[in-house]
């Protein structure tokens, strides 16, 4: 826990370099362009993964994210843009080999052969690493212990993807990247699984994921982009991404019987039973407010204070049809 | 570096002998592809055996009796499910499951997957040709004398219909599709190609004999019944064959079920 928390300090800290990071970035993109026909996929994204890191891509469908994954995985060419990939061109099928030796994946499809077992999966792809990870320890680690005997064709849809986890392990890599890795696991094979995902990260492994899952970006990311329209609308940490620390603090309640939203001691928009108010000064604004509801011998019901969530940063920032605007003029 | 260099041929060699044996366990464990690998053809014969036990000493084909044609040639046919049929399904269904990408995504060279696919479909064929020569034996057909041609003849059979089955397979997109296209191909070729019933027909012979069944037939017939050895021309339009899928399999083949 305390290795966390000081790599989860190190990152909110302006240097985007970790201290004592070696070498440069595992990931750097930069202007990464990408066409199919008419519609631009990727539209001029940049961003850098640094070593020992979890970086978390956020977007909606269609967004272009697996784009990007794909490009930095080396299946599809780009049109335009400088991608390094632990310091190799992905799209340069001349050191395919070498860098694929280097990285583990996981597709967001689940894929594995329904005739093998489990423990001869993992074995069969331990042969192709020249470093691999002992097949014992995968297996223990992708929680798949007791099932090793099992065909693969027998197992439910959650022990497939951990199988599918487990092959993305078994080369040892230095970086991991991850297309949505817990989508269909039951909260606590999640729970694993990003217990997992943090354990790698601290032996030093690189991790770039993609997820749609706002706690999961919030529970293991050091830092997180926010991609949309092929373009990427926001960087920063999970606590920081989107001005959310520095946002204004929004206290809500229902409004008082017998008074207007004029009344209140500070500007406050009413609506659907509720009054809302921004303020940059929370405790100030609170205490006018209860200070106002006491004198007059009225109560604010159903008083909620709270911050932006990551979610509602994560929805002003994808919602790129021109909803944003109104949005925003409602909340002031 | 020098310990790189010469460990890495090695260690190719010994992930190539990983590969076939993992191809081994997954065919053996799928009792769909073994069945219709061995019994189909095994059936066949033991027809073919059955409707001709007793006109063994009778001239059926040129002074072959019956089984004597037909030993070779559904050991022909065995060889073309167990290469062209068999990849052709398999490769499809693995792109469209995405398990093709996956192999991708390792380090495994592409080259060792395809070789390592390619030893494990001529294992499958030995198997099935000395089965089909077994049943054969057990019905009276003598037993070909002529070994290093025929099994000259089943490698660059297997080969080049292993060729043409991964050509198939880069030209089909979808994987449902996959057995009927090969079916389609291959049942006419098959019975034009003279595999269950001679064929009289000079012009007949002229087509099939530059297609890739007839050939295969023959190179196999030669040695197994006719006491002659290498047949160096039908073996020449085999390779031409082989060649021709392997080009189509370079250009085309695709590991992602959604390229670009």
């Amino acid at each position: 826990m305390r290795t966390q928390l000081t790599a989860a300090a190190d990152m909110t800290a302006p240097v985007a370099v970790p201290a004592g990071s070696p070498g440069p970035s595992a990931v750097a993109v930069t202007g990464l362009r990408k066409s199919y026909g008419a519609l631009q996929a990727v539209r001029g994204v940049s961003f850098t993964v640094e070593r020992g890191e979890i970086f978390a891509l956020l977007g909606p469908n269609g967004a272009g994210k697996t784009t990007t994954l794909e490009i930095l995985e080396g299946f599809r060419s780009r049109d335009a843009g400088v991608v390094e990939v632990l310091g190799l061109d992905p799209g340069d099928r001349s050191h395919g080999r070498a860098l694929r030796a280097r990285i583990g994946l996981v597709l967001q499809d689940i894929a594995v052969e329904p005739y093998l077992t489990v423990r001869e999966t993992i074995a069969r792809n331990a042969g192709y690493y020249p470093a691999p990870r002992d097949v014992g320890e995968v297996i223990g680690l992708a929680g798949l212990a007791g099932l090793e005997r099992q065909k693969v064709r027998n197992l439910s849809g959650g022990q497939k993807r951990r199988l599918d986890l487990a092959l993305g392990l078994v080369g040892n890599p230095e970086l991991l990247f991850l297309d949505e890795p817990t989508t269909g696991f039951d909260p606590n094979a999640r729970q694993d699984a990003w217990q997992l995902v943090r354990s790698l990260r601290d032996e030093g492994t690189t991790i770039l994921l993609t997820t749609h899952y706002m706690e999961e970006a919030q529970e293991l990311a050091d830092r997180v982009a926010v991609i949309s329209g092929g373009q990427i609308v926001a960087a920063g940490t999970p606590a920081t991404i989107g001005g959310r620390d520095t946002a204004r603090t929004r206290i809500r309640f229902a409004q008082p019987a017998g008074y207007r939203a004029g009344d209140l001691p500070a500007v406050a928009v009413a609506g659907d039973g509720l009054v809302t108010l921004e303020t940059a000064e929370p405790t100030q604004t609170l205490h006018q407010l209860t200070g106002w509801a006491l004198a007059r011998g009225t109560v604010l019901d159903q008083l909620t204070v709270d911050r932006p969530s990551l979610e509602d940063i994560y929805l002003r920032l994808t919602d790129y049809d021109g909803h944003e605007h109104t949005t925003e003029r409602n909340a002031r | 570096m020098t310990l790189v260099s010469h460990q890495a041929p090695r260690r190719d060699l010994a992930m190539l002998w990983h590969q076939i044996r993992y191809e081994q366990l997954s065919f053996w464990r799928n009792p769909q592809s073994a069945f219709f690998t061995f019994v189909f053809p095994v059936v066949i014969i033991t027809i073919f055996g059955a409707l001709f036990r007793g006109a063994s000493g009778s001239s059926y084909f040129y002074g072959l009796s019956a089984l004597q044609y037909y030993v070779p040639t559904i050991a022909a046919i065995s060889v073309l499910g167990a290469c062209y049929s068999q990849l052709a399904i398999v490769l499809s269904t693995r792109r469209q499951n995405g398990i093709l990408k996956r192999v991708r995504a390792t380090p495994l060279p592409a080259g060792t997957y395809f070789l390592g696919l390619l030893a494990h479909c001529i294992m499958v064929s030995a198997v099935d040709v000395a089965l089909i020569v077994g049943i054969g034996a057990a019905f009276g057909t003598p037993l070909p004398t002529h070994w290093p041609a025929i099994a000259l003849a089943l490698v660059l059979g297997a080969a080049s219909f292993c060729a043409l089955g991964v050509a198939v397979a880069s030209l089909i997109r979808n994987s449902e599709a996959a057995p009927a296209v090969v079916q389609l191909v291959l049942f006419p070729l098959v019975f034009i190609s003279g595999s269950y019933m001679p064929i009289h027909s000079d012009m007949l012979n002229r087509v099939s004999g530059a297609l890739p069944v007839r050939p295969f037939n023959l190179a196999l017939m030669g040695p197994f019944a006719q006491h002659t050895g290498f047949d160096w021309k039908n073996l020449g339009v085999l390779l031409a064959w082989g060649a021709a899928g392997t080009l189509i399999a370079i250009r085309r083949f695709r590991w992602d079920p959604r390229p670009e």
